[in-house]
């Protein structure tokens, strides 16, 4: 009699979903507790270290939040590239030009005194737009290879990661490169830094600029008609241009739309955090945002708490790095493999167990 | 500056070393053809690509061998790509996805398992490599025998690799198989063609050989592990396929274009050319997202490719 039966249909009451996801976070954390192993005797206590070190104080939250900004501007980018259906995977790339064109434009001569809050704003808007416009035009030139040629937008957005980290290699090795022994610009001027907006804290306006630009995805999807012919481009390319849209320019502005959120990303990062543009900023942040979007099932609204979470698992991640020397590849493990058991856990919502078998002849074997 | 020797130390050097990196890139893209013309989208490669080179620098060290340390990495390649195959064909997810976040996963993994075989004294040493085809006289001739006969034997080993897959893929009944399951799932159902056993294979076979070629990358170039070695030759192998036509044979010239686009940067050192070394590091993935921009003629690839087939 066979333990495991088949459904007809998928189950989909809440319980199962809700205990499906907890037991795939639970396999994922054991997994990640196996890793901490070499590097400390009680797996426990590092976890009780990671969430106390990046949700346990203010100052912990702050720094999750600075995390979590960009995490939650390549999710949104995410969302509105994937939703329209094309399969943007190059925010890496959209980071570094958003943070090449954030620096260039901050380290503008008319930038160097800015007083004021006024002042401040008046940049930051001439920051955004620039950055915004430069990460928008780098990945909407793969939406036009895509509309115009056919091409493939996988692999030419994945390739044009490198061909983007190259390109701010050799900016700040050549023409932006600052004097002295490292390859990276000038600092900023003092006045073109993100202010620190928690008392306290080290957190910035990064996280303001994210939800921000989460009202506006937001908006833009659920609210607007722009949002719904890109919807349905990416829903169904066929009857949408048959409804009149036209496809192509939907994937270039899309393409465009998700471009300017990752470079957003870029630019929170150097204004907000690094202060100067250097050379490998992203380190993975890309790829994790698109990982913080597929959690939250490409819901715009949902990508908020699922990057606080994943930020603060970097977060705490590093911290103990410095504790116990664990290395933060195992947070990098733990963040993929919570995603890869999520996607097969979609198999075990067809099985239910049927332990009538085991109860001998009192069961029917079959309900 | 461009006399006739130092042109010619420069082409020789140069065609030598396209050889020389075409290789890990067309044993990868021979696996993935099999993958997509079995209609399954790996690109889970690239991070296969990475594990195989830690699996081959690991059990080189510490058997010594370098065939001991190949091996392991076919078979763990295989295995990475057991769970991708199970991924692919019965969960049915995403494939696309399934792939980069396997590579986040892979990126990690490689890392982690280096610092923890390495230790904190992460030291730069070399494993023993496969040696290189030394033939006596002919190796030795100008031009032919420096660009032709003087590689490591695994760049002879894929080469013959090249054309047993041509073969395979379509000479034999196996190929058939695979082919008609990438091109019309269903009509190959109703012929009796398990469609889930022979992706499976496919996938199997394209994990092999990125793992292959990420011990031929440690193997017989690097002698070294770092986990930026791999830096997108499993993506550069997924775009060699799609510039082979999904074809073996014409594979191998796709791979020699871009291994010539690697080895420009180091070739152009003979001479002293104020060129930014960043523009000559990008060559290759520029060269990529020309292929497959679709500037070049739109290509035919197969009916059922990234697509789920729900049944056997």
């Amino acid at each position: 009699m066979p333990i495991l039966r088949k459904r007809m249909a998928p189950s989909d009451t809440l319980l199962t979903i809700v205990g499906i996801n907890a037991v795939v976070v639970l396999c994922a954390l054991a997994i990640g507790a196996i890793l901490f192993l070499p590097y400390t005797d009680n797996p426990f206590a590092a976890y009780a270290t990671l969430v106390e070190s990046s949700l346990g104080s203010w100052r912990g939250i702050g720094i999750t939040l600075n995390r979590a900004a960009p995490l939650i501007l390549i999710g949104l980018g995410t969302c509105v590239a994937w939703r329209s259906g094309f399969g943007y995977l190059g925010f890496e790339g959209c980071l570094t030009i958003g943070a090449a064109g954030a620096a260039w434009y901050a380290l503008r001569p008319f930038n160097a005194e800015i007083a004021g809050m006024a002042g401040f704003l008046v940049f930051l808007a001439g920051a955004m737009a620039v950055s915004f416009g430069a990460g928008g035009l780098w990945a909407g030139g793969v939406g036009f290879l895509r509309s115009r040629f056919g091409g493939n937008e996988v692999l030419i957005s994945l390739m044009s990661n490198y061909v983007a980290a190259f390109f701010v290699q050799y900016l700040v090795s050549g023409p932006m490169r600052a004097e002295g022994s490292l390859p990276q610009t000038p600092r900023f001027p003092l006045g073109t830094w993100l202010p620190t907006i928690l008392p306290g804290t080290r957190g910035q306006a990064s996280i303001l600029i994210a939800l921000v630009a989460v009202f506006f995805v937001w908006l833009l999807m659920r609210r607007m008609r722009l949002g719904y012919e890109l919807q349905a481009t990416g829903l169904n390319p066929q009857a949408a241009r048959y409804g009149g849209i036209q496809v192509g320019a939907r994937y270039v502005l899309a393409a465009f739309l998700a471009g300017g959120l990752g470079a957003l990303a870029g630019l929170v990062e150097v204004l907000g955090t690094q202060h100067r543009l250097l050379d490998g900023l992203s380190g993975g942040v890309g790829f994790i945002g698109i990982v913080v979007a597929l959690l939250a099932r490409l819901n715009p609204l949902a990508v908020v708490p699922v990057a606080i979470l994943y930020a603060a698992l970097s977060v705490g991640g590093d911290a103990l790095q410095r504790r116990i020397g664990a290395p933060t590849s195992i947070i990098f493990i733990l963040q993929s493999l919570i995603v890869l058991f999520l996607m097969a856990s979609e198999l075990l919502r067809h099985w239910t167990l049927d332990l009538s078998g085991l109860r001998g002849k009192k069961g029917t074997g079959d309900v | 500056m461009f006399d006739d020797t130092a042109l010619m130390a420069f082409l020789v050097t140069w065609m030598a070393a396209s050889l020389r990196f075409a290789g890990p890139l067309l044993m990868a893209a021979l696996g993935e053809t099999f993958a997509e013309r079995a209609g399954v989208l790996n690109v889970g490669i690239e991070g296969t690509f990475l594990i195989g080179a830690l699996v081959a620098f690991l059990a080189t060290q510490t058997s010594g061998m370098p065939t001991v340390g190949f091996l392991a990495a076919l078979g763990v390649g295989g295995l990475a790509n057991l769970f991708l195959a199970w991924m692919y064909v019965t969960v049915g997810a995403n494939q696309v996805v399934v792939g980069i976040v396997f590579n986040i996963f892979a990126i990690g993994a490689a890392s982690y398992g280096y610092q923890l075989a390495a230790g904190e004294a992460a030291t730069a040493e070399l494993v023993p490599m496969f040696p290189k085809l030394d033939i006596p006289v002919l190796s030795d001739v100008p031009v032919i025998g420096q660009v032709l006969l003087s590689h490591s034997v695994l760049f002879y080993l894929t080469l013959a690799l090249m054309i047993l897959a041509d073969l395979v893929l379509f000479r034999t009944r196996f190929g058939l198989n695979i082919r008609a399951v990438g091109e019309n799932p269903h009509a190959a159902a109703n012929a009796g063609i398990s469609v889930s056993r022979i992706r499976y294979q496919a996938v199997l076979l394209s994990g092999a050989a990125a793992g292959g070629a990420g011990a031929y990358l440690v193997l017989a170039e690097v002698g070294l592990f770092r986990d930026t070695i791999v830096a997108g030759q499993g993506f550069i192998a997924m775009a060699i396929v799609i510039f082979g036509r999904w074809r073996p044979l014409y594979a191998a010239f796709a791979a020699m274009a871009f291994g010539a686009a690697q080895a420009l940067q180091l070739s152009l050192q003979l001479f002293e050319m104020n060129i930014p070394p960043q523009l000559l590091l990008s060559l290759p993935y520029v060269l990529t997202i020309v292929a497959v921009s679709g500037l070049i003629g739109r290509a035919n690839q197969p009916g059922a490719l990234m697509q789920h087939y729900k049944g056997h």
